[in-house]
């Protein structure tokens, strides 16, 4: 199966990680990703606090491409693009007008046929697929699923793939390895986006909260589809750790690494080694790797 | 003993409601004061309890001072959680996006003057380029903050501020997590094209 694929500027940077294993992971899966053609940056959760303009022809400039590359689908792995990008294409589809003012400055002409999946729902249609090939049991790990915000909450009316307050995507495909995500309560809290870095004191005690949940249910790890989850609970758990008077960690495995992982590939292929909280000792221990 | 009564200004009320309204896309008018809201709210504590069912009430009253100089503003952190359990589907991160332009168009200083250059830092970059160069965009970042505590006179915190941001900056390149590669993209001159064009105002 072909589809298209928008990977945004944190998968080409501190996430590269995460480019790499999409890629691995839906090409075992019998998925080729067709990376659409320079591609712009979706503005983010920036763009809305500076400019409502900018919110919109950001990402809508991208869906032109899209639109205009053929492919029925575009997969969006980073929550932020996703969420942003999916919301675009609802305006646009509302403001008719706007929509023809951007068709007639951009060279690639927004139509709006293109399907926009997150990285759950490309995985999950291809859950049979999953299931056959994998070939390594997740026995023993007991994640704690983080969803975040931006994946089943919009700020517009749109139809969600999941459930909005209790989604449930990232725990059936983990059943299905045989891992043992655990039920708790911060599955779709907020871990401070970019306040980890303008407004630390929040963000360090949202995640702290996020940390403790966790804990309290007895998980062995997080698992996320967000970069920004990611880079947040992982880059700066020690320092909420400290500053909250929490003393275990736990790692903070994306979706793709654990998918990765039962499909039989290694720490050094997914590039788990990136990760600021070893991962590698408790993979190592439940004999995953 | 007086008697007092709290009288309608229909300018000052009217005038303010409708303009947060009409650009948020949020009818404040069916705000019944419910506070589900507030409840789940991840600012609202760190932000005085200014949730955004005070807030709501402030525009309707038409008290714009304390509408547009409150830390919820600031604080917001757009997780749509407000507006997802709202019975009446007001959503609250688009009330707040909306102040923030508003207040800076009416030239206030942002009350958390860091998420202010944080946003306006990273889409200045992403438009320059076409997309965000982290390391760019990280170094203004700090430089903006850094110009914005000087002027305090007090260095201390600059100094702080530094080495905390090497210290993390070294981590993260321990972990191969900063990638000094450059990346853009020729689509920015259609965007700032179509910006210009449409006569769009930003600073
Ligand atoms: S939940 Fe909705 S109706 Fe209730 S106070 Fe908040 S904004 Fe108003
Ligand atoms: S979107 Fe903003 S106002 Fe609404 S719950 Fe989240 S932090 Fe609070």
């Amino acid at each position: 199966m072909e589809i298209a694929y928008y990977p945004g500027c944190s998968l080409h940077s501190s996430s590269a990680l995460y480019d790499l294993q999409t890629r691995l992971v839906l090409k075992k899966l019998g998925i080729n990703l067709n990376e659409i053609s320079d591609w712009n940056c979706c503005g983010a959760t920036s763009a809305g606090k500076i400019d409502d303009f900018l919110a919109v022809i950001m990402p809508a400039r991208n869906l032109g491409i899209a639109d205009a590359s053929g492919f029925p689908e575009m997969v969006i792995p980073c929550s932020a693009c996703y969420s942003k990008t999916l919301m675009a294409q609802k305006h646009l589809e509302n403001d008719l007008d706007l929509k023809n003012k951007i068709n007639a400055e951009f060279s690639k002409k927004v139509t709006g046929s293109i399907k926009i999946s997150s990285i759950l729902e490309v995985l999950l249609a291809n859950l049979n697929e999953l299931t056959g090939q994998a070939n390594k049991k997740l026995i023993g790990l007991k994640p704690v699923c983080y969803y975040g915000c931006m994946l089943t909450r919009f700020p517009y009316d749109l139809p969600v793939p999941d459930n909005v307050e209790n989604p449930k995507g990232m725990e059936t495909i983990l059943k299905t390895l045989d891992a043992n995500p655990i039920d708790w309560s911060y599955k779709t809290d907020c871990c401070g986006a970019s306040a980890s870095v303008n407004d630390e004191e929040m963000a360090f005690s949202l995640m702290s909260k996020i940390m403790q949940d966790a804990l309290a249910r007895g998980a062995n790890c997080f698992v996320v589809t967000c970069p920004m989850c990611q880079l947040n609970m992982d880059a700066y758990q020690d320092k909420f750790c400290e500053k909250h008077g929490i003393d275990k960690r736990l790692p903070v495995f994306f979706i793709t690494e654990c998918v990765g992982l039962a499909l039989g590939m290694g720490i050094k292929e997914l590039q788990i080694d990136r990760h600021f909280i070893d991962g590698e000792g408790l993979l190592k221990e439940l004999d995953i790797v | 003993m007086t008697s007092t009564v709290l009288e309608f200004n229909s300018e000052i009320a009217g005038l303010f409601g409708k303009e947060v309204m009409e650009r948020s896309g949020q009818n404040l008018y069916a705000c019944y004061q419910c506070k589900r809201c507030a409840s789940g709210c991840p600012a609202g504590e760190d932000a005085e309890y200014v949730t955004p069912d005070r807030l709501i009430r402030n525009i309707i009253m038409g008290d714009r001072e304390k509408a547009l100089n409150n830390l919820l503003v600031w604080k917001c952190v757009s997780c749509y959680t407000c507006g997802t359990r709202c019975p009446n589907n007001i959503h609250s991160s688009r009330i707040t996006e909306t102040l923030k332009k508003m207040s800076k168009e009416s030239h206030l200083k942002p009350l958390r003057p860091k998420v202010f250059f944080f946003h306006d830092t990273f889409i200045k970059n992403s438009l320059r380029w076409g997309r965000v160069n982290e390391l760019e965009f990280m170094g203004l970042f700090e430089i903006m903050n850094t110009l914005n505590v000087l002027k305090k006179r007090v260095v201390k915190p600059i100094i702080d501020e530094i080495i905390n941001q090497a210290k993390f900056g070294l981590s993260m390149v321990k972990k191969k997590r900063l990638h000094p590669g450059f990346q853009a993209s020729k689509g920015r001159h259609e965007i700032r094209r179509l910006y210009k064009k449409e006569n769009k105002k930003w600073k």
